[in-house]
C-alpha cells in the first residue's frame, strides 16, 4: 500500500521491462470501483500519437518509474475517442467539484492515488496550496518559505467519497455517499453551493437531488438567481419543483421570469397549485399582496378547541405558520385570531369564538412594506393578515419576509452573490 | 456578425425589450471605457498634439479589433458561465495558468501605479497636492469595493462613464474644422517617420490590454447573463467599444485643433490640460483635468478588482465583491495590496516609477499574445462552446486581428526595450 500524487507521475516516461521508453504518461482512464474510482488504463503519448495501455499490462507504478509490458499497447483509435470515458487529467484535474463536507465549491489541484493489491485507486483530492505547489514542482520552495515565517503549509485533502464532481460523466465515479450527504445539507447550504456554480452545472447538481430538497434550496436563493436556475432546467422538471415550493416563493420566482416562460410553467403545474401562485402573481411585488402567503390556518367560529387542533394536524403540513389560527366567517371576513398555545391550553370543548383575540390587526392588499413593518413591530406579531377590498382575508405576510426588506443590502446580498 | 444579427434583439421593439437591454447593459460599456485610462488619455493627447488629425484613421481599425476581441469574451462568458481564467485553467492546466496570472498581476500593478500617477497629475491642475489626493483616492476606491455590492459598484462605474463626456465638451469648445476631421478619419497615411509609427502602434496597444478580456468575461458571468440574453450583451459590447473610441477621437481632435496648431511640445495628459488654458480657455483646461481624474480613478478601481477576480478564479479561491475578508481572504487581500502598492509608489519619493512602468509594459507585451491565442483556441472548442464557436468568416477575421495585434504589441515592446528601434526600422524600410 503506497500513495502517489498524480502530479508526480504525469509526464513521466513509461518504459518497458527492457528499459526502452514507450512514451510519456499523459492521462489515466478511470472506471467506477467498489468504493473509490479505479484506474483502468494509461494514456501514453509517443511521437505525437496517443496510445492506450490497459492497467493489467503495468508492472511498476511509482513516482520514480512507470514500467509496463508493451504487448498491451495500442494506438488510440476513433472508438476510444468517442467512448464517453472519464479521464483523470481531462475531466477531473483542475475542475471544480463540490466539497460536500465543507458545503462549498473548490478546485482540484492534485489527486492522491493509492495502490491496494494489484489495483490503483483515486483516494483523495487535494484542493489546497500544497497541491498547487506540488503541481508547479515548487513544493520544497513553498515549504521553505512557510518555514521562514514559522508556519507549515496546510494539508487540504478531501476524501473522494465526500466530493461530488460537476461533470456529468465523472459523476458516475461517485457512490451514493456524496449524493446522500448533499441531500442532507441544509437548504441554505445547497443554495450557497448553487450560487457558486456556473449556470451550466447547476442542472447536474439539482438533477441528483429530490424535488423537495431542490424546492427548499431554490426558495433560499435570491429570486433573481432562483429564476435563472429554474429557467435553465427543462420545463417539466421546473414545474415539478415549483409545485413543491411554497406558493409565495414560487410566485416571486415566476415574477422574475419572462412572461411567456412563466405562463408555460404555470400551465404545466398541477391546476390547484397553479391557481394559488396565479393569485399571488396578480399583486405588485412590493405590496402586502405580493409579499403574502395565501396558505394560512383558519377555522369557523363554531369549532371547538379540540376540533381546531385536529384540523390543524390534518392541514398543517401545507401551511407555513400554524401558530396563528384565524377565525373566519362564512363570507371569508375574519373575526379574530387564536394562538396554538391558547388552543392547547384551553378546555377541549370550548368554542374558538370564546377564546379568540378580537380586534384583529390587518393590512390591505396594496399596503407597502413600511405599513406592514409598523404593524408587525407595534403589536409584536409573527405574521399579519391581509384583507382585500371586500374585507375578506386573502393571506398573511410573515414577519421574516418583511424583515428581509429592511436589512441593509450588504447582509442580504452577501450570502448569494452570483459569480 | 451581420446587421440583422445585431438588431435581432430589437426586432420586437417593445418596452420590455428596452428594459431587458438596460438590465443587461454594463459589462461591455464599463470594460471599454476603463480602457481610456490615464495611459490611454496620455497616448491620445500626445497623438493629437504631435501629429494633428493625421492619426485619426487608426481609430476605425482599432474599434473593429476591440469589438472582435471583446465580443468573443462576452460570448464565452454567456455560453459557459465561466470566466476566462477558469476556462484557461480547466483546458490548459495549472502551470500555464499560474505563470499567466503572475504576469498579469505584474502588468496590472504597473497600470494601477500609472492610474494613481494620473490622479496625482490631474488633481495638481486644481492645486491639490498629491499627498492629499492619492491617499484619498485609494481609500475611496477601496471602500467602494469592500463596502459595496456588485450592483452598487456597477452603478457607480456606469455613472463614471458619463463623465467621459467632458472630452467631447472640451473639443467642441475649441475651434475645430470638422470637415478636416471627417476626411482624416478615413484617409490612411504612412509617413516614413519613426515617431509616427511608434505612436500608431501605441494607439492600438493602449486600446487592447490583456486584463480587459478577463474583466469583460468575468463581469458577464457575475451579472448572470445567459445565452438567451446574449444578443443584448453583444450590443452592450459594441456600444461600449464605439463610445470609448469616440471619446478617444474627441481627445485627439481637441489636442490637434489647439496644441498641434500652435506647435507646443507636451509630454503628458496633464501638460495637455494646462496647454489648453491659454488656447481655449480655463474651463477647457478644467474639463480635461476632470476627464483625466475620472478616468484614472475609474481604472484604479477596476484594475485591482479585475486582478483579484481572475487570480482567485484560476486558483479556485473564493471570490466576489459581495463576500468579505473572512470568507474570501485572498480576493480581498489581492486588490488591497494592488491599491496600497499603487498609491505608495506615487507617494514615496525616489520610487523608480519609470522602471516599474517599463517592466509592466514589457510583461504586458509578452503576455497578450498568450492570452489572445488561448482565447481563440477556447472559443473554437466545440466541447465548450457547442453551436456558439466562431463561424468561418468571423474566425478568419479574429485570427487576422489577433495576429496583427501580436505583431504590433511585439514591436511596441521591442521599442520599449531598445528605444528608437521602430525609428531605425522605418528609416531602414524607407531607404
Amino acid at each position: 500500500m503506497s500513495e502517489i500524487y498524480v502530479s508526480a507521475v504525469l509526464g513521466r516516461p513509461v518504459i518497458d521491462p527492457a528499459g526502452v521508453e514507450l512514451g510519456r504518461l499523459e492521462d489515466l482512464r478511470l472506471v467506477p470501483g467498489e468504493l473509490l474510482p479505479l484506474v483502468s488504463g494509461l494514456f501514453i503519448r509517443n511521437r505525437g500519437k496517443r496510445h492506450f495501455l490497459p492497467w493489467g499490462a503495468v508492472t511498476l507504478f511509482t513516482p520514480v518509474v512507470v514500467s509496463a509490458r508493451a504487448d498491451g499497447l495500442r494506438v488510440e483509435d476513433a472508438a476510444d475517442a468517442d467512448t464517453p470515458d472519464i479521464r483523470l487529467r481531462r475531466d477531473v484535474l483542475d475542475r471544480q467539484i463540490v466539497d460536500v463536507d465543507g458545503a462549498k465549491v473548490v478546485r482540484v489541484n492534485d489527486l492522491k492515488l493509492r495502490t491496494r493489491g494489484a489495483n490503483l485507486f483515486v483516494e483523495a483530492v487535494d484542493v489546497g496550496i500544497r497541491g498547487m505547489a506540488r503541481r508547479l514542482g515548487q513544493l520544497r520552495f513553498w515549504n521553505w518559505l512557510a518555514g521562514v515565517f514559522g508556519a507549515k503549509l496546510p494539508f487540504r485533502e478531501i476524501n473522494w467519497r465526500f466530493v461530488a464532481p460537476l461533470d456529468l460523466n465523472a459523476d458516475r465515479l461517485t457512490l451514493t455517499v456524496a449524493r446522500e450527504r448533499l441531500t442532507d445539507l441544509h437548504p441554505a447550504d445547497i443554495a450557497e453551493i448553487l450560487a457558486q456554480l456556473p449556470h451550466k452545472e447547476v442542472g447536474t447538481v439539482l438533477g441528483s437531488l429530490d424535488p423537495e430538497t431542490v424546492s427548499e434550496a431554490i426558495g433560499e436563493l435570491d429570486p433573481e438567481l432562483g429564476g435563472r436556475v429554474i429557467s435553465q432546467l427543462d420545463s417539466e422538471q421546473a414545474s415539478d419543483i415549483l409545485e413543491e415550493m411554497e406558493p409565495h416563493e414560487a410566485a416571486d420566482l415566476l415574477g422574475d421570469l419572462p412572461e411567456e416562460k412563466a405562463k408555460e410553467l404555470l400551465g404545466l403545474m398541477d391546476a390547484e397549485d397553479a391557481e394559488m401562485v396565479q393569485e399571488l402573481l396578480e399583486h405588485e411585488e412590493d405590496t402586502a399582496g405580493g409579499l403574502m402567503n395565501n396558505l394560512f390556518a383558519f377555522v369557523p367560529p363554531a369549532m371547538t378547541a379540540e376540533e381546531a387542533i385536529n384540523y390543524i394536524r390534518l392541514v398543517g403540513a401545507e401551511v407555513d405558520n400554524i401558530y396563528y389560527v384565524y377565525v373566519i366567517r362564512a363570507d371569508e371576513t375574519p373575526l379574530g385570531v387564536v394562538t396554538l398555545k391558547r388552543l392547547l391550553l384551553s378546555p377541549p370543548k370550548t368554542p374558538v369564538a370564546e377564546i379568540m383575540t378580537v380586534g384583529l390587526k390587518a393590512v390591505a392588499v396594496d399596503d407597502g412594506p413600511e405599513t406592514i413593518m409598523e404593524i408587525l413591530s407595534k403589536y409584536n406579531l409573527l405574521a399579519v393578515p391581509v384583507l382585500d377590498d371586500g374585507g375578506r382575508m386573502v393571506g398573511t405576510v410573515p414577519a421574516d419576509d418583511v424583515l428581509k426588506m429592511f436589512l441593509p443590502e450588504s447582509i442580504t446580498r452577501k450570502r448569494f452573490a452570483a459569480h | 456578425m451581420t446587421f440583422s444579427n445585431l438588431v435581432a434583439p430589437f426586432r420586437k421593439f417593445s418596452r420590455r425589450n428596452i428594459l431587458v437591454f438596460f438590465a443587461v447593459l454594463g459589462p461591455g460599456i464599463i470594460t471599454a471605457n476603463v480602457d481610456n485610462d490615464a495611459g490611454g488619455i496620455t497616448t491620445y493627447s500626445l497623438a493629437g498634439a504631435r501629429y494633428g488629425y493625421s492619426l485619426l484613421w487608426m481609430l476605425l481599425p482599432t474599434t473593429i479589433s476591440l469589438v472582435v476581441v471583446q465580443e468573443m469574451c462576452a460570448r464565452m462568458g454567456a455560453v459557459t458561465g465561466k470566466g476566462l481564467s477558469d476556462l484557461i485553467r480547466e483546458s490548459f492546466g495549472l502551470r500555464i495558468t499560474f505563470y499567466i496570472m503572475v504576469a498579469l498581476f505584474l502588468t496590472n500593478l504597473g497600470n494601477t501605479i500609472s492610474e494613481f500617477a494620473g490622479i496625482a497629475a490631474g488633481m495638481e491642475i486644481f492645486g491639490v497636492s498629491k499627498l492629499v489626493s492619492v491617499p484619498l483616492a485609494a481609500l475611496l476606491v477601496w471602500l467602494l469595493i469592500v463596502k459595496g455590492s456588485y450592483r452598487i459598484v456597477e452603478r457607480v462605474f456606469l455613472f463614471a462613464c458619463v463623465i467621459y463626456l467632458a472630452y467631447p465638451l472640451a473639443a467642441l469648445s475649441a475651434d475645430v474644422h470638422w470637415g478636416e476631421v471627417a476626411l482624416a478619419s478615413v484617409t490612411p497615411s504612412f509617413p516614413a517617420d519613426g515617431g509616427y509609427v511608434a505612436m500608431m502602434i501605441g494607439l492600438v496597444g493602449t486600446t487592447i490590454a490583456p486584463w480587459m478580456q478577463f474583466y469583460q468575461q468575468a463581469s458577464v458571468v457575475e451579472k448572470g447573463i445567459t445565452v438567451e440574453k446574449y444578443g443584448y450583451t453583444r450590443l452592450d459590447v459594441i456600444i461600449g467599444c464605439v463610445f470609448a473610441v469616440v471619446v478617444a477621437l474627441f481627445i485627439v481632435v481637441a489636442c490637434a485643433a489647439t496644441i498641434y496648431r500652435q506647435g507646443l511640445p507636451i509630454e503628458t495628459a496633464a501638460d495637455a490640460a494646462l496647454a489648453l488654458k491659454p488656447l481655449v480657455g480655463e474651463y477647457a483646461s478644467w474639463l480635461f483635468g476632470v476627464g483625466l481624474i475620472n478616468a484614472s480613478l475609474f481604472a484604479a478601481g477596476v484594475l485591482p478588482l479585475s486582478t483579484a477576480y481572475y487570480i482567485c478564479e484560476a486558483m479556485g479561491w473564493e471570490l466576489g465583491i459581495d463576500k468579505n475578508f473572512r470568507n474570501a481572504p485572498e480576493f480581498f487581500w489581492l486588490f488591497t495590496i494592488s491599491i496600497v502598492v499603487g498609491a505608495l509608489t506615487i507617494l514615496v519619493p525616489g520610487m523608480p516609477l519609470l522602471a516599474v512602468m517599463y517592466v509592466s509594459q514589457v510583461v504586458n507585451g509578452v503576455v497578450l499574445p498568450f492570452v489572445l491565442i488561448l482565447m481563440l483556441l477556447l472559443i473554437n472548442n466545440k466541447r465548450l462552446m457547442g453551436a456558439y464557436v466562431n463561424g468561418p468568416i468571423f474566425n478568419a477575421v479574429a485570427w487576422v486581428t489577433v495576429f496583427a495585434l501580436i505583431v504590433l504589441t511585439a514591436l511596441m515592446t521591442l521599442d520599449t526595450v531598445w528605444p528608437g528601434m521602430i525609428s531605425t526600422m522605418v528609416s531602414w524600410i524607407a531607404r
